[in-house]
């Protein structure tokens, strides 16, 4: 047979014989493929507020991508002369947050578990979360099903202070519901539900409310300032008072759109809880592949939110005959619980410095994002711009 | 019950409204910006769940925000 082939057959073949042969000497793949990040991000804002996170993160994936393994820990370093610091006559203010999650992924055919746990440290705050996620692909894995649940609990406390001698704590119960559908060979929609349920008491241990006289209240104008509003106010200066519960309820929808050299993705969520907020945050983001190495990726943010029913930008304080403050049962000053407006932009690369054959090996991550918010009915500020920028590295390994 | 029977009948209407795609042609739907998960990087994630007071949208345990 050998003998009857013409030369160039017996080229052909010799050819691919060496290639099997070759293939056979090459290494295998490795079964996993490991990953690590590191990443810091500063952050300044109008209102004095500086924060400085370094992040590490790492991943181990099955190659096959039956399961997964990440962790990530940050560790946040706060510099604050924000007004409500300055409005409470406190200095300035320096603390450290430190931060991880660890989670985990097993997804051997059409149903697939992920669990997760997370904790934070503060000085005066510690929080531990713990959470399961179930997945189910269906219809020839064009749609997905998605169940999670987490629960989180927070020890609230006050700066050189133990937590067993002045505590708060504040359990989160999440539940989340969603469906992926594949619409076409370009377009993905996502439909995610969460509810929320937290039971406790959040309120700031720093957070002093000034009271007024009502025929004073009336004549407070939004953004008056420290002294004006330290000149006008009532002696007595009460600490903050939330409701000790509140459900709160999302409705995210995601489109993601792509191109030949390009995604498209829109992210739109509706928000309300009992505390009678509601918001709406959208989100658009494009990624540009302009080169085999580069990615470009603009994103345009907007929120949108009310009041909860409690707020007010002056809150009036009654004193009554036996010689005692009437307070409003319900105060705050947190700002994100008053009307507001948020408008973000920012602009992504990232850029693939790893070898020829596979350029991702080394990614260089570089962000830089503007916020702007309106706060339309607060005390001391009427707007604040918040800038930050993030560079990092990430490494594959095999 | 009535908007619980609602939102079924939505989400009946939305799958059976889709194409199927068979696995050989989903080359693009494989890219990793078409994940259906928070494609922001940790920090920007971080610095929007402080300055809004929605939450949401996102699964999987969070903890602590740093921010009192």
């Amino acid at each position: 047979m050998w003998l009857q082939l013409t030369w160039r057959a017996r080229a052909c073949v010799g050819l691919s014989l060496l290639a099997t042969s070759a293939a056979a000497e090459s290494p295998a793949p490795a079964p996993v493929v490991e990953r690590a990040a590191l990443q810091a991000t500063t952050y300044s804002d109008s209102d004095h507020v500086i924060v400085f996170t370094p992040v590490a993160s790492g991943e181990i994936d099955d190659r096959q991508e039956r399961w997964n393994v990440r962790g990530q820990y940050l560790v946040d370093t706060i510099s604050a002369a924000s007004v409500d610091i300055v409005s409470t006559a406190s200095s300035h203010w320096r603390e450290t947050r430190q931060a991880g999650t660890l989670e985990g992924s097993y997804k051997p055919r059409s149903v697939g578990a992920k669990v997760s746990g997370a904790f934070s440290s503060e000085p005066d705050y510690l929080s531990f979360a713990g959470g399961a996620l179930l997945t189910w692909d269906f219809a020839d894995k064009n749609e997905t099903l998605l169940l999670g649940y987490s629960l989180d609990h927070d020890t609230i406390g006050r700066a050189h202070t133990p937590f067993s001698v002045f505590s708060h704590r504040l359990w989160q119960h999440d539940l989340n519901v969603g469906v992926t559908i594949t619409l076409s060979r370009t377009a993905i929609l996502s439909l995610l539900g969460d509810v929320m349920v937290e039971r406790g008491d959040q309120s700031k241990p720093y957070r002093y409310i000034p009271m007024f006289d009502a025929l004073v209240a009336r004549g407070i104008e939004r953004g008056e300032a420290i002294d004006s509003v330290n000149a006008k106010r009532l002696p007595e200066r009460p600490l903050e008072q939330l409701p000790l519960s509140r459900e709160r309820y999302a409705l995210t929808a995601r489109f993601g759109y792509r191109l030949a050299h390009a995604t498209l993705r829109a992210d739109e969520r509706v928000y309300a809880d009992s505390w009678r907020l509601f918001a709406s945050t959208s989100d658009l983001r494009l990624y540009l592949d302009v080169s085999k190495r580069t990615t470009l990726g603009p994103h345009f943010r907007v929120h949108a939110q009310n009041s909860v029913y409690f707020w007010r930008r002056a809150y009036v304080s009654n004193f009554e005959a036996n010689n005692a403050w009437q307070l409003p049962r319900y105060r705050t000053g947190d700002r994100e619980l008053g009307p507001l407006v948020t408008v973000g932009t920012g602009f992504g690369a990232r850029v693939g410095i790893g070898p020829e054959r596979e350029p991702s090996a080394f990614t260089l991550v570089m962000q830089g994002d503007l916020a702007a918010s309106d706060f339309l009915d607060d005390l001391y500020l009427t707007s604040r711009l918040a800038g930050f920028v993030t560079v990092g590295i990430e490494g594959a390994f095999e | 019950m009535r908007l619980g029977i609602r939102s079924a009948i939505v989400c009946l209407l939305l799958l059976s409204g889709c194409a199927h795609v068979a696995p050989y042609e989903r080359g693009r739907l494989a890219h990793p910006t078409m994940r259906m998960t928070e494609l922001a990087e940790p920090a920007e994630v971080h610095v929007y769940s402080v300055h809004e007071g929605a939450a949401g949208g996102t699964v999987g345990a969070s903890s602590g925000c740093g921010c009192n």
